[in-house]
């Protein structure tokens, strides 16, 4: 499995259990649990919000004839990103 | 004894943010093959630091959702209801949902095939992937 550079991207994602840790300790009740199926969808929804803040602000990079995409890029996108989740 | 559980939450919160940071990291590299830039590690950090106060945001939001529809277990109709800004993302959650209740669906009906024959043709929803 170690060489299967050429696949999709979408292979590389957050672990469940990483995400599952990350809502649990932000909820105000203990009581609150999350469904398998909606941490699937979660896991998907914070690998979206990753890639579209890369994405976006290599676009943003590459408009400016930028190489290397910096944090000035990122502040860029951010509002419309953040508007957008 | 407060301040002990307070460094220790600290570490937890510090690990957790390193998971992040790691996989934003896989992520953008992957991306910066593909699109033929390179991300900066401030970069890399600064979008890290982001997405983690956005799982913080969506946690409350979620929480709030299921609370609303007097449920203590979040479901992925809230999550369909998190995404409501941006249509497109919201067709490809809802995508990916009724892809799970076909999924679902099929492994019930496999379940009750023994005692029942009552064969129900499962939707394949797996051309619109490949279009990507």
């Amino acid at each position: 499995m170690a060489s299967t550079s050429t696949s999709s991207h979408e292979d590389i994602t957050f672990k469940q259990g990483t995400i599952q840790r990350l809502l649990q300790k932000n909820f105000k009740e203990e009581k609150t649990k999350i469904n398998k199926d909606a941490l699937v969808l979660i896991v998907e929804l914070s690998r979206i919000f990753v890639n579209e803040g890369a994405c976006r602000s290599a676009q943003q990079a590459k408009s400016e004839q930028a190489m290397v995409v910096e944090p000035r890029h990122l502040e860029k996108v951010l509002p419309q990103l953040l508007l957008d989740f | 004894m407060g301040e002990e559980e307070n460094v220790e939450d600290l570490a937890y919160t510090q690990r957790l943010k390193a998971a992040v940071h790691f996989t934003t990291g896989q992520i953008c590299e992957e991306l910066g093959v593909e699109l033929d830039v390179t991300f900066s590690r401030q970069f890399i950090s600064a979008l890290a630091e982001t997405t983690f106060k956005q799982m913080e945001n969506f946690a409350g939001d979620l929480e709030a959702f299921s609370q609303h529809a007097k449920r203590s277990t979040i479901n992925p109709e809230d999550v369909k209801l998190l995404t409501r800004r941006s249509r497109d993302l919201n067709a490809h959650i809802g995508t990916l949902c009724a892809r799970q209740i076909a999924e679902n669906d099929a492994v019930k009906e496999k379940k009750k095939g023994k005692s029942k024959r009552k064969a129900k043709p499962v939707v394949e929803l797996e051309t619109s992937e490949d279009a990507e």
